[in-house]
């Protein structure tokens, strides 16, 4: 099954291992992600400076999306997630809003339908692959692990935009995790926001926002944080030592993207899943799944 | 009794002195309101849901509930000059839990858009992805980065497909969409 992806800012510039371990994994569940060409930022990094041109944006980069033809997009970012999400309610909702906005994609040829059926990453596995080819495809089932997943704020919320599950009450990654052999532990803090947003305007309360969840994380004793956001990992796992620094506590624990964990329990050797750009302590979760071996040599 | 509790709260005390200042600016409001859409502020009630689940008012004391209170008496000059709206960390609680379907955050943005308007106070780098945008489409280029080893690594060496930017008539029609919202 086709499916197209559209990579947003962050993950094609900087954040590799969220790119490699999508690209590991889909094909292995059967989809074939097809590329965009012409796509641009998704508008959320200038929602605050001009929220029409950053509709436009949304919206440009869905009719281009459309233009494939295919029935699906990928967002692997949960920004993009929100902001493409947010313009099809938006434009469903105010047919002039959609012909302002189509008079001036006419320029470029593009036209915004409303058809194409956006994923994010979780939603995809969980209920388009769905849980019988997940399980299928695991080789190297994480037994003994004790994870928390962390699902970010723009793919739940507001519930009007077609979040990817329960805004309060989330469980498809915590299912996800499950299919794999691990264990999801509860834990309050799980809701809470990772402060990314924040580190433009005040880094040090952003830092706080991350190093109080880690350090809640890390006492309910996981032995690692899950995410699906470019955005939360480079506050989890890149800015641990600094969040720590923040707010005085001691952090030490291993964040990987789901995408990543899924890669490990379908036997994808670390390289390919970019793992050796977490900037956490991975090797320490790689050595309790017994996947220390491939660890040492990257 | 809680809510009885509550409600004996005045409006905002701590963004505007109630005793000097200014009258409420009535074409401001009305100008943010046309931003909001449906999500209209005086349909608040003033129930402070919205502050009680809010990060930002554990970490940077942003009250949400005081916003909409403001914005809807129509002190927006007030509250752009503040500077608060830049302490919200978009984590949609208040949009999502709000009985009255105000939506705090997206007025919070539309603050944003109207400092921005007005060169007020605006944190520099908001406007620095901008113009990152009209250069390139998005708000970098690939970067270099390392290993956990510090070996240095890009996409081409991690072997992704190569990065491409958008073309040249995407960028004249971004320029003509933000000449657009300034009319
Ligand atoms: S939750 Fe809604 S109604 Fe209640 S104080 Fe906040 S904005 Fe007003
Ligand atoms: S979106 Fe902003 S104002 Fe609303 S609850 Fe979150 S941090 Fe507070």
């Amino acid at each position: 099954m086709k499916v197209a992806v559209y990579w947003g800012c962050l993950i094609p510039t900087v954040q590799y291992g969220y790119e490699m371990s999508v690209r590991a994994v889909m094909p292995q569940l059967g989809l074939e992600l097809v590329e965009l060409n012409n796509v641009s930022c998704c508008g959320t990094p200038i929602k605050s400076v001009n929220m029409f041109a950053a509709l436009y944006l949304a919206v440009r980069n869905l009719a281009i999306a459309e233009k494939t033809g295919l029935d699906d997009l990928l967002l692997p970012c949960n920004g993009c997630y929100l902001s493409l999400s947010e313009a099809k309610h938006l434009l469903s909702q105010d047919g002039k809003l959609k012909e302002r906005i189509n008079n001036i994609l006419k320029e470029e040829n593009l036209q915004y339908e409303g058809s194409i059926k956006i994923w994010h990453t979780i939603n995809l596995l969980h209920d388009l692959a769905g849980e019988e080819r997940m399980r299928e495809v695991v080789k190297h089932p994480l037994n003994g692990l004790k994870l928390a997943v962390h699902y970010g704020c723009h793919i739940l919320r507001p519930s009007t935009f077609q979040p990817i599950d329960d805004s309060e009450n989330p469980k498809k990654m915590d299912e996800l995790v499950e299919w794999l052999g691990a264990k999801s532990i509860p834990y309050p803090e799980k809701l809470d926001c990772c402060g990314y947003m924040l580190l433009l305007s005040h880094p040090d309360a952003a830092l706080t926002f991350t190093g109080l969840k880690l350090k809640a994380v890390q006492d309910w004793g996981a032995d690692a944080l899950v995410v699906s956001c470019p955005s939360c990992q480079m506050m989890f796992d890149m800015r641990q030592k600094s969040s720590g620094a923040t707010t005085g506590a001691k952090l030490n624990l291993p964040v990987l993207y789901y995408t990543q964990l899924l890669g490990l329990a379908m036997d994808i050797s670390t390289e390919r899943l970019g793992l050796n750009l977490n900037r956490s302590p991975i090797d320490e979760l790689l050595q309790k799944v017994g996947l220390i071996s491939t660890a040492t040599s990257p | 009794m809680l809510i009885k509790a509550r409600a004996a709260i005045p409006y905002s005390m701590s963004i505007i002195d109630l005793t000097t200042t200014k009258k409420p600016d009535l074409a401001l409001r009305l100008k943010l309101l046309a931003k909001i859409g449906e999500h209209k502020p005086y349909n608040c009630f003033q129930c402070i849901r919205c502050t009680s689940g809010c990060p930002s008012m554990k970490m940077l004391e942003l009250k949400p509930h005081e916003i909409v209170s403001l914005a809807s008496l129509g002190f927006i000059e007030e509250l752009i000059a503040s500077g608060t709206v830049w302490a919200c960390a978009t984590c949609l609680k208040c949009k999502e839990r709000c009985p009255q379907a105000v939506a705090p955050v997206d007025l919070i943005f539309a603050l944003r858009n109207l400092a921005v308007e007005k060169e007020a106070k605006v944190p520099e780098s908001f406007l620095r992805s901008l113009s990152a945008i009209l250069e390139t489409g998005f708000v970098q280029k690939p970067q270099d980065t390392v290993t956990r080893k510090m070996e240095k690594v890009n996409r081409e060496k991690l072997d992704l497909p190569k990065f491409h930017e958008p073309d040249e008539k995407f960028k004249a029609a971004f320029f003509k969409v933000l000449e657009l919202f300034q009319e």
